[in-house]
């Protein structure tokens, strides 16, 4: 039982460490947000989006932004270890390292929602349509923790390549698509006023995701990590 | 001189024997499909090659699981093989149903649930390789590897159910409607089975050869060193 709270204490401080560290700089998050947001711009002028944009397309470009900001984001959770040595510092902790990756997909988890609440209203704004809906902001939480879980993990592998960061999309992307079409849909399926109830199968598909994802790097990380 | 495999000699034999008998079963043996007609018979070495890719990126994960619980290269070698040789026959599934789709659908590419998972598939298993040459040692390669090998292999199934669902909310309209659903005739069924059984086989040779590459470029790199 000891062992069990020596781990949780563990993931909260990586939480809580992550948290300060951002605090403290101001690094991460306001670039994950103005880049959702010219994200934004960029689409609309690309796909010549109008205001009174169909539920459809607002979920869709919601998704977009949330998933390339959020690889910024994740690129920054690992990178920040490698300076300094800060990430032997987290590895002489006498827990398993897989509360690191929990840790760390908590923190990742929370910057990434935090830039989906800010997009929200603008997204109000922007298209003319009601999208502060708590069944929204549901759907974005499980869409999201089965995005940065997955992140998390990737992140940590690409940031040990000799390329870095730059490989980490490339390697999410595919792996992540899965999750974007249900997180999409169950989007999509709330916007246009469907029950959760209809929306069953891509929650569930939501739900099965953050579990692999969760059970993947508890049996992984500590394998990814090691030196 | 690596010594000969006598073993491996006789798979190659039977797996081009085989993949030569399946062709003519299919090109002399089987009816041509009432709709249609002989593009039909695409069907054959299209479902095997699919099945092959399939199979050999379940073996890759397997092998990764192998190298990470018993840290020998030997594993790792298998699952750098198969995944290579899944990449082909993936390539030959993609090629082959556009092919097929072609004439019937009247269009090259459909987003259909199959076809589009074996898509994502290939560009899930070329990140593989760029993961891999981007890393310095054998051993970071092998770790790494059989880590993503794992992950991905979780994430194949999900991709195809997603895609499915996705497909029956919002179904491909068909320019010409036509269908690939028919019926097999016991002698189509003969030859199915027997493309499968020599794509199976030849999958197997062809894993073989490549692990025993790996193994060889190993011990030639240990030797100059």
């Amino acid at each position: 039982m000891n062992g069990f709270s020596n781990y949780l204490r563990m993931v909260w401080q990586v939480f809580r460490k992550d948290l300060q560290v951002e605090w403290r700089g101001r690094q991460g998050l306001p670039v994950m947000l103005i880049f959702a947001l010219l994200v934004v711009f960029l689409f609309n002028f690309a796909l010549q989006l109008t205001p009174g944009l169909q539920a459809g397309l607002a979920a869709g470009l919601l998704w977009v932004s949330l998933a390339f900001a959020s690889t910024l984001g994740l690129n920054r959770s690992v990178s920040l270890e490698g300076e300094n040595n800060a990430l032997a510092g987290l590895l002489l902790a006498p827990v398993d390292r897989s509360a690191i990756f929990f840790g760390k997909t908590l923190s990742n988890l929370t910057f990434t929602f935090l830039v989906a609440l800010v997009l929200l209203p603008v997204f109000s704004l922007f298209y003319q349509q009601n999208m502060l809906n708590p069944r929204l902001v549901l759907v974005i939480l499980l869409g999201l923790g089965a995005y940065t879980s997955l992140g998390t993990l990737l992140a940590a592998l690409s940031i040990q390549t000799r390329t870095r960061d730059v490989l980490l999309p490339v390697l999410l992307y595919p792996l992540a698509l899965p999750v974007l079409i249900a997180a999409v849909e169950a989007s999509r399926g709330v916007l246009a006023g469907q029950p959760l109830a209809e929306l069953q199968s891509w929650l569930s598909l939501l739900i099965a995701s953050n579990i692999l994802f969760l059970a993947a790097g508890l049996l992984l990380f500590d394998t990814i990590l090691e030196e | 001189m690596p010594k000969k495999q006598p073993l491996l000699t006789a798979l190659n034999i039977l797996a081009a024997a085989g993949v030569l008998g399946a062709l003519i079963l299919i090109l002399f043996f089987t009816p041509e499909e009432a709709q249609m007609g002989a593009v039909q018979k695409v069907f054959y070495f299209h479902v095997s090659s699919a099945w092959a890719g399939m199979l050999s990126f379940v073996i890759a994960a397997g092998a990764g699981a192998l190298y990470l619980a018993k840290r020998e290269l030997r594993w790792d070698w298998l699952s750098l093989a198969s995944i290579e040789v899944g990449i082909m026959f993936g390539l030959a599934a993609i090629l082959s149903g556009m092919i097929w789709a072609q004439p019937i659908w009247n269009t090259w590419w459909v987003w259909e649930p199959r076809l589009t998972t074996t898509a994502i598939m290939e560009l899930i298993y070329l990140a593989y390789f760029i993961l891999r040459g981007a890393l310095n040692t054998p051993e970071a390669q092998a770790r790494l590897g059989a880590v993503y090998a794992i992950v991905s292999v979780i994430t194949v199934p999900l991709t195809f159910f997603s895609i499915r669902l996705y497909r029956t909310i919002h179904p491909v309209v068909f320019v010409s409607g036509g269908s690939t659903a028919f019926t097999m005739s016991p002698r189509m069924w003969t030859a199915f089975i027997v493309s499968l059984a020599a794509f199976t086989v030849l999958l197997a040779a062809l894993i073989w050869n490549r692990t025993r590459l790996a193994a060889l470029q190993s011990a030639n790199a240990q030797e100059e060193n």
